[in-house]
């Protein structure tokens, strides 16, 4: 067998391999699109003849889209730049040093890392009722999130300070630059690029939160659209195409930033678990 | 004063305040919330005394009424099927899909990069989709199966007390597959070629390498990414929420799920905690595992 063929045999497989995975994403937008009798049609069409453009309008309107992914972005906004203002500094310094005290540190912060939101939920809850915190609910929500997202961040960008050459940052120093200079103008510039790849995950992780804004948002109009999917699908619900457009909906921002940053997402992802 | 100032910026202060923040950031809002718990698992506590710190402390009633309960051993060991089989699944899968990806061929690494749109979704989206394909009358998995001839019947995955577990799990494993697949292929790809090379000039077959060389090779990988498999999947709780609820009857009910249910649904603020306790314990035991298993990489 020759090597083009080859390559375009194995081609085909993963393409085949892809399909099946991704094949939930797809009937979510053939759902989506479907009329109220051709979703429970028998056998299935797997392809939508008239597609029911008109249910996203219907559900944007209906169910408060807009004022629900305004909330998960209020959320993420906020946890994000939380743990990127204190988690920065923090990677930082766990990167620059060796010695017992950064390895504790180290430690700790990847046992921080594992803590269940479901498990942690109920202390935190009770905690910010009594210091009053529950009346301002989406900061009580950003303030759990970026406790729980912050250790991965700081794992990830310590590796990137950890591929910035110290030479760099000492000649900065040489040169007349404070600390906080070099810091600035030389080792942040540099790891810009694993800082915002790492700010873009924690984004991704926070838009779709869910245990801590259904146990500490209560109103509504301040939900973000994992609480508002989820009031969504009553027990017996057969509204599935209206959901699915909800879904697609919510989903859909996720997915344009996925497939614009694929290569980095991925090559991020996998250095924070593993390097 | 002038001297403080000058050290924030320029000396030993600028480290330690860098450093001193996030920490103390992190120790009032998980360090705290930790200790906290395990207070409030030796407290009596209700709606009446929530609100206050004053609570009578009853040593380890909580614990022992928690494990009377008819449902809790049930509960526990859904949580060990749970994580036992969604581990397997997600791991045999992954490291399956891994091997393929390892064939060296045009747009391979693209493809295998697009697997891992799953670990970014909402879990609440992921599980809303699964709760439709598992639907019991209108579900597409059970036309697929019926279709295949596998059934006869359809399976009602979510409100069946026999599959309901099974329902999250099937979710669950879909979620995991890419991450499983990505870490396998980093650790593949770090084997050197000529290893392989070698053995094959050597005549062993395609089996014996695997064996031989590939498992080994992975062991640390491996490693890491089951301990990784375990966190998650002990923190899975939206696929939950949004297939079964726990229902029916407590069948699909796993301890992370159920320690929110008690404090959140039936206001038994202590029980949730002593639950959550015990759950943590065993998160700490898998991350140790974990930081061991890439102690190498972590310190160097």
């Amino acid at each position: 067998m020759s090597e083009t063929w080859r390559n375009r045999l194995l081609l085909a497989v993963a393409l085949g391999l892809a399909a099946v995975y991704l094949f939930p994403l797809y009937w979510m937008v053939v759902t989506s699109l479907k009329s109220g009798s051709a979703m429970f049609a028998t056998p299935p069409s797997f392809w939508p003849s008239e597609p029911q453009w008109q249910t996203y309008a219907y559900v944007w309107q209906s169910r408060d889209v807009g004022r629900y992914l305004w909330n998960s972005l209020v959320i993420a906004l906020g946890a994000v730049a939380l743990v990127t203002l204190l988690g920065t500094g923090c990677a930082y310094v766990l990167a620059r040093y060796r010695n017992v005290w950064i390895d504790i540190g180290l430690f700790l912060i990847l046992m921080l890392q594992v803590l269940p939101a479901s498990l942690m939920v109920t202390p935190i809850f009770v905690g910010f009722s009594q210091f009053g915190l529950l009346a301002t609910p989406r900061l009580a929500v950003i303030l759990a999130i970026a406790a729980k997202a912050m250790p991965f961040f700081v794992v990830l960008v310590r590796s990137t300070f950890m591929s910035v050459p110290a030479e760099l940052e000492e000649a900065g120093l040489v040169d007349g630059n404070s600390r906080l200079g070099a810091f600035l103008f030389i080792v942040l510039p540099l790891a810009r690029n694993g800082i915002l790849v790492s700010a873009i995950l924690i984004f991704m992780q926070a838009f779709g939160e869910f245990v801590y804004s259904k146990s500490m948002i209560q109103a509504a109009e301040l939900q973000p659209a994992s609480v508002g999917l989820n009031s969504f699908m009553g027990p017996n619900t057969n509204e599935w195409n209206n959901i699915m457009a909800f879904a697609a909906m919510y989903v859909g921002p996720i997915l344009a930033l996925f497939v614009l940053l694929q290569r980095r997402i991925v090559s991020g992802l996998t250095s924070g678990a593993l390097k | 004063m002038k001297s403080i100032f000058s050290s924030l910026r320029d000396g030993r202060g600028f480290d330690v305040s860098l450093v001193a923040f996030p920490m103390a950031f992190l120790f009032l809002l998980s360090g705290l919330p930790l200790v906290y718990n395990i207070v409030m698992s030796l407290q009596e506590v209700d709606m009446f005394s929530l609100g206050t710190f004053a609570r009578p402390f009853v040593g380890l009633k909580n614990y022992a009424t928690l494990f009377s309960q008819p449902e809790t051993w049930p509960i526990l060991k859904n949580t060990a099927l749970f994580v036992t089989a969604s581990i397997a699944g997600q791991f045999l899968i992954g490291f399956g899909l891994a091997l393929f990806f390892w064939n060296e061929f045009p747009g391979a690494s693209w493809l295998r990069g697009l697997f891992l749109v799953s670990w970014v979704m909402p879990g609440l989206v992921v599980g809303a989709i699964w709760n439709w394909i598992l639907s019991g009358d209108f579900g597409v998995l059970n036309y697929v199966l019926r279709s295949a001839g596998l059934i006869s019947g359809n399976i009602f995955w979510r409100s069946d007390p026999a599959f309901a577990l099974w329902a999250v799990i099937l979710a669950n494993i879909w979620l995991g597959i890419s991450f499983n697949m990505i870490l396998l292929s980093v650790g593949l790809s770090s084997i050197p070629k000529d290893l392989f090379e070698a053995a094959e000039l050597d005549g062993a077959g395609a089996f014996a390498r695997f064996f031989t060389i590939t498992l080994p090779m992975m062991r640390a990988t491996i490693g890491a990414v089951v301990s990784l498999g375990l966190i998650f999947t002990l923190q899975q709780f939206d696929l939950f929420a949004a297939i079964t609820s726990g229902g029916p009857n407590n069948a699909s009910n796993v301890a992370q799920y159920w320690a929110w249910d008690l404090s959140f649904r039936q206001y038994d603020f202590a029980q949730g905690a002593t639950i959550s306790v015990i759950m943590i314990v065993f998160v700490m035991i898998a991350s140790v595992i974990y930081v061991r298993s890439t102690r190498q990489e972590v310190r160097g």
